[in-house]
């Protein structure tokens, strides 16, 4: 499919729409903040509409004691600022959350240049306060959540109540949550809080001041998150809804991509039951020479000048990429999956000479190849049954943390060739695999920086698919480029592999039967030495 | 850019405290005896880190600390059953970022005893346990070796 025929008359999500909208402070007054907190006492004069009342967090969190905070953690504030569509609704309902960041600095009001982009195109957006367990702590992102949480609960009960500006205006079952660093890692918790009764000893039903939740969550979106910072009882958490995650390669605050763990977790290959799906998408976008900071517009960049993009190209990236998902889940506006399918298709709206890499995994999917059964060498994935060859090629399952920083749980295949012709083949019973009743093949492949991949050269290979006697060839590098891996700031570089998705409709263009598909080939042809990791294959929507 | 260095501890103290209410209801839940006292384990350091959104963890030996929080001096954490210092007695206070690669601090817990039923009531509020000067801190202070060390676990 052309850029044309994937975008029709697709407008940048990044810009602007058409609804006017009010931008409101919302607050829990009184807040006697004192004079080194005054960037905070925007948050005693609220809208007189919008007065909240206090939450107790004293079971997730303290707050630092080196920060003269007006309020314990018993009755911390629900203080924030939205921006509101003007019109009879119901809007939808977008929040987001800053992490960790100098208290004595308010974090809230950087993500406003995304709110009154959400807000012009009919969504309630509000960017919320969470400074106030912000500091040298850790272990915090459980609170994180619940303030997040509490902070919808607080948008339904304006919703539902009959005197109020918002009552009636809020789609409850149309909410994307949103969070940046330790923000980010928060929004998974809370995607996995808003399923639970309780946490530990605090019940989450209201009888003690939190909850209940069980929110419509649409899709929960980070931004250059942590990861296990907070670690549940039961685990590491595992995102039950839809995910989005965006990270920058120049990050050199949270320079592990920690956030990849989350991704590999969330709506992963059950192995008892691999070809049921839990109805969730999830999809990743990694930017070249973005850094941490400037997704947020008021804190100073971390890295030096001249080493990450400039402030203006990457708000941009956010406002269109962000803007994407939020016009896709939360206004049914499906053309904008588009993009999270594949980020090329915003080429034109992304800033000049962008480098990027995308996932995107769809709910409805077949693995023929996803590697997690173990290190044993690589097969071809039950359901689908048939074989897999290396033929010249070392082809070795590895725990291998792609990112660098924390252990991964999640397999990957490591492709090393020495020469060219060799290939990875795998040969599939048709009877064992549908592939008619999807739209493409998608393969998760990326390049190291390994000696035998040259640097600053994209990777290239060719995949082969056949069909009894039909067979079609496509190069890797027309269906996408595979990067070099941006060199990070410090420690490892990381290896983020890139979605590959043929569509159908082309193999069938070429003569080639999905419904008598035979096998598929990686055939390293186009370069004479290289080594790539593949995540897993599949026919996908 | 160089990778961020790991903070250097210059002191430990445990001070014996009054329980929370949020305390209480989480070591009841956790099953444990109805709580006399809790400890505060004040890690006072040479120089606070950045504060950024990725983390020094903390570790006594093998065990994370789950949580702990900035106070004036350093950091802190609290600790609700005296059984602890026990269990960790002789091991380094670590720091990892990565849960991979932990740099021993040359620091360890302070011994502390178990506060008995008759003086629980004298105890001092959290609160005021973190606005203690730093003197007594110095006398509690176990240094293993004044030589920082990284391992791999």
């Amino acid at each position: 499919m052309t850029f044309a025929e994937e975008t029709g008359e697709l407008r940048s999500p990044g810009l602007p729409g058409i609804e006017g909208f009010d931008t409101l402070i919302y607050g829990s007054p009184p807040l006697a903040y004192p004079a080194v907190l005054s960037q905070y006492m925007i948050y005693n004069t609220p809208d007189p509409d919008y007065v909240t009342g206090r939450i107790n967090v004293s079971a997730f969190a303290n707050l630092g004691a080196a920060t003269p905070w007006p309020f314990t953690n018993t009755d911390v504030p629900i203080n924030g600022h939205i921006c509101i569509p003007r019109g009879r609704g119901p809007f939808p309902l977008a929040v987001f959350a800053h992490g960790n960041h100098n208290p004595f600095e308010n974090s809230t009001l950087g993500y406003l240049y995304l709110c009154q982009l959400l807000a012009s195109h009919g969504i309630i957006a509000a960017t919320i306060d969470v400074n106030f367990l912000n500091g040298a702590n850790f272990g915090e992102n459980d609170a994180r959540a619940i303030v997040h949480l509490e902070h919808l609960k607080q948008f339904r009960s304006w919703n539902n109540t009959a005197v109020h500006p918002l009552h009636g205006k809020v789609d409850l079952n149309r909410i994307l949550i949103v969070g940046h660093s330790r923000g980010g890692e928060a929004v998974g918790h809370a995607s996995f809080f808003n399923r639970l009764a309780a946490i530990g000893p605090v019940v989450l039903d209201g009888s003690a001041g939190l909850g209940p939740y069980r929110f419509g969550l649409s899709a929960a979106a980070a931004i250059a998150p942590t990861d296990r910072q907070f670690v549940p009882a039961t685990g590491p958490t595992v995102v039950p809804d839809s995910y989005f995650i965006i990270h920058g390669s120049k990050d050199s605050d949270v320079y592990t991509f920690e956030g990849y763990h989350t991704y590999e977790r969330a709506h992963a290959v059950d192995l008892a039951n691999p070809t049921v799906s839990d109805g969730k998408f999830k999809a990743m976008l990694w930017v070249h020479k973005a850094n941490h900071n400037q997704f947020n517009s008021v804190w100073a960049p971390e890295t030096p000048p001249g080493l990450a993009m400039p402030r203006p190209s990457q708000e941009q990236i956010a406002r269109v990429h962000l803007g994407a998902l939020a016009l896709a889940v939360l206004l049914d506006r499906r053309e904008y999956f588009a993009v999270l399918r594949d980020h090329s298709v915003a080429t034109a709206w992304d800033p000049a000479g962008t480098e990027l890499v995308s996932q995107y995994q769809n709910p409805q999917r077949i693995f023929i190849q996803h590697n997690q059964e173990g290190l044993a060498p690589p097969v071809v994935s039950l359901p689908v049954q048939g074989t897999v060859t290396a033929d010249g090629v070392a082809a070795a399952r590895q725990l291998t943390a792609l990112v660098g920083g924390a252990p991964t749980t999640t397999i990957t295949l490591r492709l090393a060739w020495n020469g060219a012709g060799t290939q990875l083949l795998l040969q599939v019973d048709p009877a064992t695999l549908p592939a008619e009743h999807y739209k493409a093949i998608a393969l998760r492949v990326g390049q190291s920086n390994e000696i035998a991949n040259t640097a600053n050269r994209d990777q290239d290979f060719t995949l082969e698919v056949s069909s009894g006697s039909r067979t079609a060839a496509f190069r890797a590098s027309s269906l996408h480029r595979l990067l070099f891996p941006d060199p990070p700031p410090f420690g490892p570089a990381k290896i983020v592999m890139q979605t590959l998705r043929l569509p159908v409709a082309r193999l069938v263009q070429c003569g080639v039967d999905p419904s008598d598909l035979r096998s598929i080939a990686l055939l390293f042809d186009r370069r004479e030495t290289g080594v790539v990791y593949t995540g897993d294959l599949q026919f996908t929507d | 850019m160089q990778l961020p260095e790991p903070p250097k501890i210059a002191a430990v103290e445990v001070v014996p405290a009054q329980p929370t209410e949020a305390d209480r209801a989480a070591i009841v839940h956790m099953g444990l005896k109805e709580p006399r006292a809790v400890y505060v384990v004040k890690v006072r350091l040479k120089a606070k880190p950045p504060v950024t959104s990725i983390a020094w963890a903390l570790y006594v030996g093998d065990e994370r600390i789950s949580k702990y929080w900035e106070y004036k001096d350093g950091i802190y954490f609290v600790v609700f059953d005296a059984q602890f210092f026990a269990m960790h007695k002789g091991e380094q206070l670590r720091f990892s970022q990565n849960d991979t690669d932990f740099f021993d601090t040359g620091m360890e817990l302070a011994p502390s005893s178990s506060v008995g039923e008759g003086n629980a009531i004298r105890l001092p509020l959290q609160a005021d346990v973190l606005k203690r000067s730093k003197s007594l801190a110095r006398r509690r202070t176990n240094r293993a070796s004044a030589r920082k060390r990284m391992s791999k676990r």
